[in-house]
């Protein structure tokens, strides 16, 4: 049994190399199909990495501070910190003391001689203690407002500048949202163009072989056993292109990615993708051949009616 | 044993267009057959019957008692195992070399490597194809190419071998080869229906004829029939 199995596997795959190779004008050209399909899947997943960048980093700047009166204590803001961190909304809450604030503004102004010598001037701190405010989600932040409206320690709060940055968080949000839906539709229909592409270059090629394949039948040929070299057929295209694809990608996006990171400052493509190696070629390969194999399964039914 | 009851086929399914209309037949093991008419008289799907490549519309075909319209769709390979057929056109694979398209019929049968390498150069020695086992369909003569067609029939030990025009493509002496071939492999035991116009090839063959016209048997002749119509 499982020699047999050998056997018909041996058989099948070097029928469908037999295949391949003496269809070889064929082959390159389908081949060749395959590799601009793949490639597309390639830039696609550049397209949706550079989206993701450009969204986080939006998504980055948006944050809530929550300024505190001066007469709060520390102990007191640390235990708003701690309700917003118990609330489960939140990345991170960063708590920066009036004294931190202060030098945080001194370093930002160091170069302004007025702004110096004003503050030296007074006596005491003007700044206020605050909490910086990260969601995990930036359509939290509403809801991280309302929380804190309703917290006991309510009236230690002087302001939060969610209602002044509203507004842009509303726009920031909406960009985000907007790059991710239209990246979405339009990766979904280039692919599916991709596919159509792929079946019907593979379709042309069996369609090629209708009447061999009419023949087989009438010699008594059951249905897998003319089939399964057409599919293994159909997998090598895939395999050969996906080779072909890993092969020009990376030098392709290693000469892209400065280009890119001139313009997204911190975003690399070429790091991206070999960091992700070892997930990028089985993903190329097993999209290819899973193309392959379906496009001529599909294709191969309709001539074996007979 | 081969029996058509009262068989009517009809043209891609028109009604009114009958090909065959009524036909009764019985064909014993062993017997060479020679089916012959003018063109469209229904020859070639009289044998498209028995492989199931098409289903009459009324009656039926018994084969060994098994009512061919019985037997499932998976099970069409099994029959066409059991039949050899030879077609004017060849229907050979062109893209196989002359070793692969015999071996293709003995792959599907189920023969392992070892069968297959010592049989198929032995059939195709028979044929006279000894030195070509490399060469492709296009690189073969017409004669060469129906005698490839018959290796391939005959590889599995059929019971049957249908012949449709063999000889349509050929000239008088290749002609006499595969009809000689074939009139041998009958002497073997093997069953043969030949469908042909070629009236020396049957007046050669002296053997049982059935004249068709229209659709339907107009003459039976048991026993040394002459191309008569």
């Amino acid at each position: 049994m499982i020699e047999n199995f050998q056997e018909t596997a041996k058989r099948v795959f070097s029928v469908g190399w037999t295949n391949f190779k003496r269809n070889s004008y064929l082959s390159m050209g389908t081949t060749g199909v395959m590799v601009l399909v793949l490639f597309l899947f390639s830039g696609l997943m550049s397209l949706n990495f550079l989206a993701s960048r450009i969204v986080s980093g939006l998504e980055e700047k948006v944050d809530v501070s929550v300024y505190f009166k001066n007469d709060a204590s520390e102990e007191e803001i640390n235990r708003v910190k701690s309700d917003l961190e118990s609330s489960g909304m939140v990345k991170n809450v960063e708590y920066v003391s009036k004294d931190k604030a202060l030098d945080e503004f001194k370093q930002r102004h160091a170069g302004d001689t007025l702004v110096q010598d004003s503050l030296a001037e007074l006596d005491e701190n003007p700044l206020q203690a605050s909490l910086n405010v990260k969601a995990d989600d930036s359509s939290q932040y509403a809801s991280i407002v309302t929380f804190l409206e309703g917290n006991k320690f309510r009236s230690l709060v002087d302001k939060i500048n969610f209602y002044e940055n509203e507004q842009v968080i509303a726009r920031v949000l909406a960009i985000s949202g907007g790059i991710w839906n239209w990246g979405f539709l339009f990766t979904m229909a280039l692919a599916l163009i991709a596919i159509l592409v792929t079946f019907n270059t593979i379709r042309l090629t069996i369609y090629n072989q209708k009447q061999e394949i009419e023949i087989m039948r009438l010699v008594g040929g059951s249905n897998w056993h003319i089939k399964a070299p057409y599919l293994v057929e159909g997998g090598m295209y895939g395999a050969l292109a996906a080779a072909v694809v890993a092969v020009l990608f990376y030098p392709i996006a290693f000469f892209i990615s400065p280009k890119i990171e001139s313009l997204m400052p911190g975003v690399s493509l070429i790091s991206y993708f070999v960091s992700n190696i070892f997930q990028f070629i089985p993903l190329l390969f097993f999209i290819g051949i899973l193309l392959g194999v379906t496009s001529s399964f599909v294709a191969i039914r309709r001539f074996l009616k007979i | 044993m081969i029996e058509f009851k009262n068989v009517t086929t009809i043209y891609d399914n028109d009604e009114s267009v009958e090909i065959l209309n009524g036909v009764n037949l019985e064909i014993k093991d062993g017997e060479f057959v020679s089916i012959i008419g003018p063109a469209g008289a229904g020859k070639s799907t009289l044998l498209r019957l028995l492989t199931r490549e098409i289903s009459p519309l009324k009656g039926e075909i018994v084969l060994d008692g098994i009512n061919l319209a019985q037997i499932p769709s998976k099970a069409i390979p099994l029959l066409r195992r059991k039949i050899g057929t030879v077609y004017q056109d060849f229907k050979l694979l062109s893209a196989k070399t002359v070793f692969e398209n015999v071996a293709f019929a003995m792959e599907v049968c189920g023969a392992d490597r070892g069968e297959i390498d010592s049989d198929v150069p032995k059939i195709l020695g028979i044929v006279g194809l000894g030195d070509k086992l490399k060469s492709f369909p296009h690189q073969l003569s017409g004669g060469e190419k129906q005698r490839l067609a018959i290796a391939r029939a005959l590889i599995h030990r059929p019971r049957i071998i249908l012949a449709d025009e063999p000889t349509g493509n050929l000239d008088l002496v290749n002609s006499y080869d595969v009809v000689k071939l074939l009139m041998k492999i009958n002497e073997l035991g093997t069953t043969v229906i030949l469908a042909t116009h070629n009236r020396e090839v049957v007046n050669a063959i002296g053997k049982r004829v059935i004249s068709i016209e229209k659709g339907k048997i107009v003459r039976d002749q048991i026993e040394n029939g002459k191309y008569v119509i």
